[in-house]
């Protein structure tokens, strides 16, 4: 399965391990270990304290849906026809739902929103982020209905 | 610090403008900016350019093709780039270069050319303008950006979608006056509120118009400014602020920090408030935009912009009228090329010189407010009669 490709563009970061953790089933933040910052999506470097070393820590847990949309007039990308020429998925979920939710410790992460229909989506609503394999074998960031 | 004026305005008619290249179309702008302002380009000292995108002009350096086609060269020009900022960015940088005293007289262009590119394309580039790494990727657009700030402010302050489409109405009867607009045609809010879903929540009528157009303005030191015009208009205070990349880093979705950073700066170098603006053109990239920087620019409470626009308060004879040329919404937003044309705009209005019925009687003090991307930028110009 090729997780890396969740997009080439982070493959040739400097945080390409997001790539890896996904692969592994694992959503990650970066955790810089001079102030101990952590930031999602990952940054390498730490716009807080200038540090160039960092960690990764799991995102895990459920967070509150801060908003989302549903996407019906798509980018170019996204066209069935030029889908193959994106340098990440452009698997079909249009026009599925794509939010933001918060993390208890402040972290936001974006994703589209899975087994939900838009009309039954309320801001504030708990889901939890996590990665997702498309059809298409690549991977992503999905929200999911909480548990409980 | 020196005072500079606005002594000179042009614009080309907005539209689809498969009529005229983006060279063709900067002509356009200066040729009338240099009119209005009856100065030889001969005099002109130094030349900002604004055209926001490489890729849709197909060029690098699309400023060069300006530069050429108006026979400037060799004086300098010096090309500024923020996206939908781009043209208050150039207004900026023209301020700049007179207050710093390189010149004396700046012509100050914004020029684009966007309908080549299908829609797609267009939706492709300006999506990119967001955070292309960690956004994009989830099919965003600029639409879908605004929409997540739409759903959030309806969700935080109970805004309504007949808000919105309120928006969209009022601009739509301002740029039916205004013979430069793209769209003129006035729209009711039923057909707004009919029209089909872009990015839930924002429908077709809650987007601004891709769009072909160039604007032109001339700024002038206060030594030349009153030998040149009649009526100069003073750029009083300037502001700019930026915000985020992505959208999800934002603390607080309801608001654009950048918008508050540079109002801020503007009201305090001009030494007015919210309350002294008499007229103001504010970023309706999409009508919660409008609704959002009424807010972040203290012409209303927080929260409180839908009912701003739903009691009519922005239209002319309201507390603060409000893109009585029509906006992006209906004039077009030819990306590179609005900021200046919101210079042109405030201008006029402060001359008593804008188009019948959408005049503000009595306007001394006016605003604008241009927004880079989702808030990456905001770039916030306070105009006066007066210059102190």
């Amino acid at each position: 399965m090729e997780f890396r490709n969740f997009s080439l563009l982070v493959r040739d970061t400097k945080v390409h391990g997001f790539a890896d953790g996904l692969e592994r089933g694992e959503l990650l933040a970066s955790k810089c270990t001079s102030c101990g910052k952590v930031q999602y999506p990952p940054q390498s470097d730490c716009p807080h304290c200038f540090g160039t070393e960092f960690e990764w820590v799991p995102v895990h847990g459920v967070g509150k849906l801060v908003s989302f949309t549903s996407v019906f007039v798509t980018p170019d990308h996204f066209t069935p026809d030029l889908s193959r020429t994106a340098p990440f998925s452009a698997y079909g979920y249009q026009p599925a739902p794509v939010g933001i939710v918060e993390m208890e410790d402040g972290l936001r992460v974006m994703g589209w929103v899975l087994g939900l229909k838009a009309d039954s989506l309320r801001v504030g609503m708990r889901l939890a982020p996590r990665p997702e394999v498309l059809p298409d074998g690549r991977a992503t960031v999905v929200l999911v209905k909480a548990e409980g | 610090m020196g005072n500079v004026a606005v002594v000179g305005v042009g614009q080309s008619h907005f539209g689809i403008r498969s009529d005229a290249s983006l060279r063709e179309l900067a002509f356009e702008a200066v040729k009338a900016c240099l009119e209005d302002a009856h100065v030889p380009l001969a005099d002109v000292q130094s030349m900002v350019v604004s055209v926001a995108s490489d890729e849709l002009s197909c060029a690098l350096q699309p400023s060069a093709q300006v530069v050429d086609y108006i026979g400037f060269h060799p004086r300098p020009s010096f090309r500024v780039e923020g996206a939908c900022a781009s043209g208050s960015m150039a207004v900026r940088t023209g301020w700049m270069n007179i207050a710093s005293g390189l010149a004396d007289l700046v012509l100050v262009v914004g020029a684009e050319k966007m309908t080549e590119a299908p829609t797609a394309r267009a939706t492709e580039v300006l999506g990119r303008a967001g955070d292309f790494l960690w956004e994009y990727p989830f099919g965003m657009t600029f639409p879908g950006y605004y929409a997540l700030i739409a759903q959030a402010h309806m969700a935080k302050y109970g805004t309504t979608e007949a808000q919105l489409a309120a928006v969209a109405v009022k601009n739509h009867h301002y740029g039916a006056l205004n013979p430069y607009a793209h769209m003129r045609k006035e729209i009711t809010l039923e057909k707004a509120m009919n029209s089909f879903v872009v990015a839930a929540p924002l429908k077709l009528y809650d987007c601004c118009l891709i769009s072909d157009g160039a604007a032109a303005i001339l700024l002038a030191s206060e030594k030349l400014a009153k030998r040149i015009s009649k009526k100069p208009i003073w750029i009083r205070g300037l502001g700019l602020g930026t915000g985020s990349l992505s959208l999800a880093h934002r603390e607080d979705l309801t608001t654009l920090g950048a918008t508050v950073e540079a109002a801020r700066q503007a009201y305090e170098m001009a030494g007015v408030g919210p309350k002294d603006i008499d007229v103001a053109v504010v970023h309706d990239c999409f009508t919660i935009a409008e609704i959002v920087a009424y807010e972040d620019l203290g012409f209303c409470p927080k929260g409180e912009g839908g009912r701003l626009v739903e009691d009519r308060e922005t239209y002319i004879g309201g507390t603060i009228p409000v893109n009585v040329d029509g906006g992006l919404k209906s004039k077009g937003h030819p990306i590179g090329t609005t900021g200046v044309s919101m210079a042109v705009e405030i201008t006029k209005q402060l001359r008593g010189e804008a188009d019948e019925g959408r005049q503000v009687p009595k306007a001394e003090v006016g605003l604008s407010h241009n927004v880079g991307g989702n808030g990456q930028h905001a770039v916030v110009h306070v105009f006066s009669q007066d210059k102190e």
